[in-house]
This record gives structure tokens, C-alpha cells and sequence, in this order.
């Protein structure tokens, strides 16, 4: 199993931290990443589009305010501004009454604030921190990818490294997952073949599957979107970061395109599972490529060389 | 692993094992404890509090005997002048001078004691020696009024054989205090009021016995010592002694011996002298502590003071009893640190916090597991329940967290009073129990089986057991508590073998399990 796994080149937890995210990213720049505001704020000067900003609370007493200045908003997404794995998040639609509703149930006012004041003590941040309620605006699931999305909106994640893509997955929601497009709670991840942005492989937690259990369409071969720009604004944003391993999370909404959803200093290593790749063969091609880590590898190429550069290495490693 | 990393890593396991080694073969240090019960160490620490007079404080120090071993005395004086003097028989250790606000005056020994068996002679005549010791231990003294009224009373209901037979004698006056005299703790310690009211405390019951010895013509005397146990401060203590045809044999009326002197018992001194007075004082306390040590008293004395003048210096023996018992107890930490890292980076199993198992099974570490895991499960369990009745409220984190503490606080505190007088005496005497560890943990798995499922908070709260389950034992180990605390050295080494882990990029277990499916070659798939 051993040999497998190498032969394969896994990359396993212990490599992942001590060659990846420990050693190309400064620690220094983690809070970019690790804060949702920060990432909006650098996203939007360099123009990358993101989720827009609908309010935030960094008080308990701005906490209270929010169902009055959402009360006239279709539907947003209330989550806290250093969360983890997806932890703290509520989908809220308004019921045009000046009520809300969470999934089929009616959310009362205080439930909405005591969930705001939670994010706002730190319950879902990362150290138990202080931290910052943010609503967003609810992202529209793309029409290419609603049937296979049960209940929420699917995202996509590349992983970038030294700027270059080297692995992409989307993420379905199920109704297991209850809409949320984590893996651990039981969403699907389609890896996703960088070159032709048609999904190869899919797994629910690690078990190969090949048709979305609550719609039963095909996960296999679907083009995702815009895949092109999809890439291309994941390096962007990679490249404002000055992070050097970076999950980059992003959704392509239905009318926007896509939009970077947030940025993750430690992404996970299930999207070798839903890939059936090792990420090790491509991080190793691109480090023969660009040669010795340096600060100024992300000015010597243009954003769509280094692209395509992943789509080669990529191809490559997988063929 | 780097080179860099495996590098720093053999240096520190070098040195840590190299000064062991050495220590080990150089220098003759035992690698296990001994088998045979050790010596204690004891210390008596005495505070004073002056007012600028002269004054002085005295306290019985032990004599070495047949069967007692004293060694290594130490004491510190504390500006006081220092001096061991004989008095009525007893060592009597004496700190004079002026006496200023506090002064803390330390005596250390170590002791060699064991269980004593007393063969009781045969009856024979008695000789000179034993006629003076008939005088001078059947006489009354004020404590001990042999000759009042209602003792002669009372040895005449309970008609006393023949005068020559003194066993026979000794035994029914035993008999009759052991079972006629009730003891009361508070009680007074007059052996009178303790006859006349049938009970009376340790200390009148034991002068009683006496007192009525003497009374019967057999000649008695009080001993006054301290038990020593395992893993609890000593106990003052006092029995008697009586004289049977030349021979001293011990007996205790509140401690039940007969002739024989259970093992810890250690002899301080003989007659009314207290185990500390002191006059000229404002106040004066005491208190005594003892620590077990699994070595012979040679194998001590090499670790107290080896050849070499550095290891002497390093010697961790030579410190005050108290700080002693905790670094045993901190020394271990590192044990369990490396075995959390081994499970968190080799194998790769979730726990809830990152030391909080090792900390659980620290604080355990007086009971066996299954009965602590019981007790930390029932605690958890109903800490949890409030949890989620809190939830109900809306409460903001950090007052929910402080009301959870309270909760958990009540629950301890309620399983302490449930435990008293059953099968749990000391149940949470000098542990700290991990109060707000627990309360973390009760929050964690809360939140954990709101967000990602009851079966995954039961799969991590299995998890963190089972590491639990691998510590405890470790840190019960009394090899392994041994080992670290002579060897504080392998603390080094363990930080050698931390750096390797730390330099492991390999996969855990873990990985394997989870990525097993992209171990083989996928069904008609493509060739890697």
C-alpha cells in the first residue's frame, strides 16, 4: 500500500505541512488568508470579483441590528470572517415579510442574532478569537451545474502552487451535506481536468461514484463553466496573497461568472482522492520549472503562461 | 527527513543519552528501582512567628535503632543556631536565637523502617535491670495517674490474673480498652475522663491503656512516631510500650497491634515530650511529609552524592520532599508529550485538543483507568446534557463557558460527596483535577456533534480515550517515574526523538487508510 501511495505520489498530511504550507508560506501573510474581510479587500483592489458585502457586525450590539437591515434582502449568507471548514455558515432567505427562512423552516429573528454573536465571540474562529459576523450576497448555482447540486451552490477549489495551478476539484452539495460543499459532511468532489475544465472522477468521502445520488445525472465528463477564467482568477488571487500553497475556493455564479469565495493557507488533501492523482509529480514539475523557491517567481510569467503551464503539467502527470 | 533536521535530532538524543550512559555505567547508577520496600524520606518543616524575644523551638528527631536506619540528616536554621541534644532519652533537635517575624526551620532524614515482629520472652526472674525499669515505668506522673481511684477500681472488676503473669495481664487490659473505650476524634486526652466516660481520643485512649498498665504493675511507657504512607502526608502518631520480662514490646489500643509494629512506623521519641514545642514564640506550626524512594540507602546515597562534582550538583534528590513529588509527577509529561506526538503525526488520529488526553490521564493518574475513565465519563456526559439544555438560552460564549465551568465544578463536587466513606477515600485529595480542561472538552464535543455529527464527536471522544488509555499506565509506571526522575537527562533525548518526529514527512497511518483507493491501479484504468 505503501509503494502504491508513492507510486502515486500522495502527498500525506506530514509533507503537506512541513514542505508546503509550512515552508512557502509566511506565516506573516497567513491573517490575509485566514480573515474573509482581508482576502475581499485585496480581491476587490486588484479587481478580482468577489461575493459582495451586504453588512458585518464586530459588536454584540451591531449584532442586534442586523434582521432590520436585512429585512428587505431576497436571500445572503451570514458567516464568520476567520472561519474553518466551513464551520458557522447559515444560507438565509428572507420571506418577503420581513421574516427569514433557513432551508424549509422559518429562522426566527433572535435565532440570527444569537448565531451573529457567536461568530462575534469566536465561536467558529479559527484560535477562539474575537472575530466578525459578515453577510454576503447569496451566489446563484451556475444552470450548467444545477442538477447537480442538491440544495446549495457548488464550489470549485485549484490548488496553486508558486503561482501555477496544479489540481482543481468541484465540490456538489448533497442532500446529506445538507447544501454545504464540504467534503467531510458529505458533499461529492469531481476532480477536474485542467486542461479540457471537464470533470474526470468523483468520490463521496472516499468512495468512487459516478452519479450524483439525489439527482442521479452523470458527474462525469461535465464541463464546468468558464473554467478558463476560472484558473485565472485563482493565480490572481493567489498572486495578491504572495503565498505560495494556497486552495483557492471560488463559486461560478450564474450571472457574475466566477468569484473568489475565500483563500485557504491549509487546503486539504481529499482532492488527490476526487483527482485518482498524487499532487507530488505536479508540485515536483513545477519546481523544476521555476528552479529554487524565490520571492519574484510570480512577476517572470504572465498570469495565462503560468496557466497553461499547469494545464501541461497537469496532463502530464495524469497521462 | 532533512539532513539538518536528522542531524539536530541525533545531537540532542546523543547528549541526552550519552550523560545517561554515563551515569549508568561510570557512576554505577541503578537503571530499575530496587525490589525491596526503600527508605522514606521525610521532611519537617516548622514555621515560627517571633516578636523580637529570645525563644526556641524543639522537636523530637528520630534515633537510629535495630530497627529504624536514619541517614542523611540535613537541616536548615533559618538564622536560628542549631543543636541536637538528649533529652529524657529522646534526640531533641533545638533552634534558638532572637526571633524575628518568620523563620522557617527545615529538618530533612531519610529513614529504612519496616514491619517489626517482637518475639516475647520467656517468663523468668526478673533481673536488677528489669527491677529499675519496674520502678520507674509503674509510677504515676500527672499524665498518667496509676494509682488514682477509679483505676484501682476498675483493674479490680476486671480481676487481673496472677501478678508474675504479666502477658496474661498486659493482654486483659488490652482487651478491655480496646473494647470498652470508645474513640472520639475532638475527645479530650485525659486517660481519666477517658475511663470515666468510656471514650476518649486517640491520645487518652492510648494514655488510658497505659496509665491502667501501670496500675496493674506492668511497666509502660509512651512512644510517640510518625506512620508514613504512600502517596499521604505522615501521621502523627502515638502508642505504647510495655516491658515484658526485659523485653520493650509495642501496642497500640487505637491502631490495634499487639507486640508487633506494622510496617511505616517510625519512632521519634519516647515519654510527654510533643513531636514540636516551642516557647518564646507567637505561634508555631508544623508539618510533616514523606516521600517513598525505590532504592537501597547505598544505591541513594551514590545518586546523592556521586564522585563527580557536577552530578552531584544535578542530583534532583537533594531537593525539599515537596518539590521532589512534583517533579516526579512533571517529569513524566515529556513521556506523554512524545506519545501524543507519536500518535498525532505517525498515526494520525484526531483528538479533541492536542494535550488535553495526556492532562486527562495525569490527573487520573491515582486511580486505576477504568475507574477514572468512569468518572471522567459521567462528569462529561452530564456536562454535555447542560450543554445542550444552555443552548435553549442564547448566551453569549464567554458566560456560557463560566456557567459550564460551574456545572462541571458541581458535578466534581457532588461525586466527591458521593464518594465519601465508599469504595473512593481519597478521591480527589491533592489531585487537580482538570477542571477547565473538562469544561473545554465539553464544549468541544458539543460543538462537534452540532457541526459534524454525533458519530464523528463519539469517534474523536473514542480516540482521545484510547490515547488516554496508552498514557495512564505510563505515568502510573513506577519504573518509568523512577527512570525520568534519576535520569532527568532523557528529558534531552526525548527532544531529540521529538525533532525526528517533527522532521517526518512521511505518510501517518492515517493517509493510507484514507487514500488506500488511490493505492492500486484504478479497474481498466490507465497505467500510471
Amino acid at each position: 500500500m505503501l509503494s502504491g501511495l508513492r507510486r502515486r505520489g500522495v502527498l500525506g498530511i506530514n509533507r503537506r505541512n512541513a514542505r508546503y504550507t509550512l515552508a512557502v508560506n509566511d506565516r506573516a501573510r497567513f491573517p490575509l488568508v485566514d480573515d474573509k474581510l482581508e482576502t475581499k479587500r485585496l480581491c476587490i483592489e486588484a479587481e478580482i470579483p468577489v461575493p459582495r458585502l451586504l453588512a458585518e457586525a464586530r459588536l454584540h450590539v451591531e449584532a442586534r441590528g442586523l434582521p432590520g437591515a436585512l429585512r428587505n434582502v431576497e436571500s445572503f449568507v451570514l458567516k464568520p470572517a476567520r472561519g474553518a471548514m466551513g464551520n458557522g455558515i447559515l444560507v438565509i432567505r428572507g420571506d418577503g415579510k420581513g421574516g427569514f427562512i433557513r432551508g424549509d423552516r422559518p429562522l426566527p429573528v433572535e435565532d440570527l442574532v444569537y448565531h451573529a454573536s457567536g461568530i462575534i465571540s469566536g465561536l467558529y474562529s479559527l484560535a477562539g478569537h474575537q472575530d466578525i459576523a459578515l453577510v454576503e450576497e447569496c451566489l446563484q448555482t451556475h444552470l450548467l451545474l444545477v442538477p447537480l447540486s442538491a440544495g446549495g451552490v457548488p464550489d470549485v477549489r485549484v490548488i496553486v502552487y508558486r503561482g501555477i495551478p496544479v489540481m482543481a476539484m468541484t465540490r456538489l452539495p448533497t442532500e446529506r451535506s445538507g447544501g454545504r460543499a464540504n467534503l467531510h459532511q458529505g458533499a461529492i468532489g469531481a476532480g477536474i481536468d485542467l486542461a479540457s475544465g471537464r470533470t474526470l472522477f468523483a468520490v463521496n468521502k472516499t468512495r468512487p461514484i459516478v452519479r450524483h445520488p439525489d439527482s442521479d445525472q452523470s458527474l462525469i465528463d461535465v464541463p464546468i463553466p468558464e473554467f478558463e477564467r476560472v484558473l485565472e482568477i485563482a493565480v490572481r488571487a493567489t498572486d495578491c496573497t504572495g503565498l505560495g500553497y494556497i486552495g483557492a475556493d471560488m463559486v461560478v455564479d450564474a450571472v457574475r461568472g466566477p468569484v473568489i469565495l475565500e483563500l485557504n493557507a491549509r487546503p486539504g488533501l481529499a482532492i488527490q482522492l476526487a483527482n485518482r492523482a498524487g499532487l507530488r509529480p505536479r508540485l515536483d514539475a513545477v519546481d523544476r520549472a521555476l528552479g529554487a523557491p524565490d520571492s519574484d517567481w510570480q512577476r517572470a510569467l504572465s498570469v495565462a503562461e503560468r496557466v497553461a503551464m499547469g494545464q501541461a503539467f497537469s496532463s502530464r502527470s495524469s497521462a | 527527513m532533512s539532513r539538518s533536521v536528522f542531524v539536530t535530532g541525533l545531537l540532542f538524543l546523543a547528549a541526552g543519552l550519552g550523560l545517561f550512559a554515563a551515569k549508568v555505567g561510570v557512576y554505577e547508577v541503578p537503571l530499575v528501582p530496587t525490589d525491596t520496600p526503600g527508605p522514606w524520606q521525610v521532611e519537617l518543616r516548622i514555621h515560627v512567628r517571633g516578636d523580637g524575644k529570645r525563644g526556641s523551638v524543639r522537636a523530637l528527631l528520630p534515633a537510629g535503632s535495630q530497627q529504624q536506619l536514619v541517614f542523611d540528616e540535613r537541616s536548615s536554621s533559618d538564622r536560628l543556631n542549631f543543636s541536637i541534644r538528649e533529652h529524657g532519652g529522646n534526640r531533641v533537635g533545638v533552634w534558638t536565637g532572637w526571633l524575628e517575624d518568620i523563620h522557617e526551620v527545615v529538618y530533612q532524614f531519610r529513614i529504612q523502617t519496616g514491619a517489626l515482629e517482637v518475639e516475647i520472652p520467656e517468663q523468668a526472674e526478673p533481673s536488677p535491670p528489669t527491677r529499675a525499669i519496674r520502678k520507674r515505668y509503674t509510677q504515676p506522673t500527672s499524665e498518667l495517674p496509676s494509682t488514682a481511684a477509679d483505676v484501682k477500681v476498675v483493674l479490680e472488676e476486671l480481676d487481673l490474673p496472677a501478678p508474675e503473669d504479666l502477658l496474661a495481664r498486659v493482654r486483659k487490659v488490652f482487651a478491655f480498652v480496646v473494647h470498652e473505650i470508645d474513640e472520639v476524634n475532638g475527645a479530650g486526652s485525659d486517660a481519666l475522663l477517658t475511663l470515666a466516660r468510656r471514650e476518649g481520643s486517640v491520645e487518652g485512649k492510648e494514655r488510658l491503656l497505659i496509665t491502667l498498665l501501670r496500675g496493674a504493675g506492668v511497666p509502660a511507657r509512651v512512644v510517640r512516631g510518625l506512620e508514613l504512607r504512600d502517596g499521604a502526608v505522615p501521621e502523627p502518631r502515638i502508642w505504647a510500650e510495655v516491658n515484658l520480662y526485659g523485653a520493650w514490646v509495642p501496642l497500640s489500643a487505637v491502631q490495634d497491634f499487639f507486640a508487633r509494629r506494622p510496617a511505616g512506623f517510625v519512632e521519634m521519641g519516647r515519654g510527654e515530650q510533643p513531636l514540636v514545642e516551642a516557647t518564646g514564640v507567637r505561634a508555631v506550626g508544623h508539618r510533616y511529609l514523606a516521600l517513598r524512594e525505590p532504592l537501597r540507602p547505598d544505591e541513594i546515597a551514590s545518586l546523592l552524592a556521586p564522585d563527580n562534582p557536577i552530578l552531584a550538583r544535578l542530583s534532583l534528590y537533594r531537593l525539599p520532599v515537596d518539590t521532589q513529588a512534583a517533579l516526579r509527577v512533571l517529569l513524566l509529561l515529556p513521556l506523554g508529550a512524545l506519545t501524543v506526538a507519536l500518535f498525532r503525526n505517525v498515526i494520525g488520529i484526531p483528538t479533541y485538543g492536542t494535550f488535553m488526553p495526556v492532562l486527562i490521564a495525569l490527573s487520573l493518574r491515582e486511580f486505576s483507568l477504568p475507574l477514572g475513565l468512569v468518572l471522567v465519563g459521567v462528569v462529561t456526559l452530564l456536562a454535555v446534557l447542560a450543554r445542550i439544555g444552555l443552548e435553549r438560552l442564547r448566551l453569549l460564549m464567554v458566560p456560557r463557558l463560566s456557567i459550564l465551568l460551574c456545572v462541571v465544578v458541581l458535578f466534581v463536587t457532588s461525586l466527591a460527596l458521593l464518594a465519601e466513606g465508599s469504595v473512593l477515600p481519597d478521591f480527589f485529595a491533592g489531585v487537580v483535577f482538570p477542571i477547565v480542561i473538562l469544561t473545554m472538552l465539553v464544549e468541544r464535543i458539543y460543538i462537534t456533534a452540532a457541526e459534524e455529527g454525533l458519530q464523528e464527536a463519539l469517534a474523536r471522544g473514542l480516540w482521545s480515550v484510547s490515547v488516554a488509555a496508552v498514557v495512564h499506565p505510563l505515568l502510573r509506571n513506577p519504573n518509568a517515574s523512577y527512570l525520568m526522575f534519576s535520569f532527568p537527562e532523557l528529558v534531552v533525548a526525548i527532544i531529540g526523538l521529538l525533532v525526528w518526529i517533527g522532521g517526518y514527512t512521511g505518510y501517518r497511518l492515517a493517509d493510507l487508510v484514507r487514500f488506500r483507493a488511490l493505492a492500486t491501479p484504478p479497474v481498466g484504468g490507465s497505467p500510471d
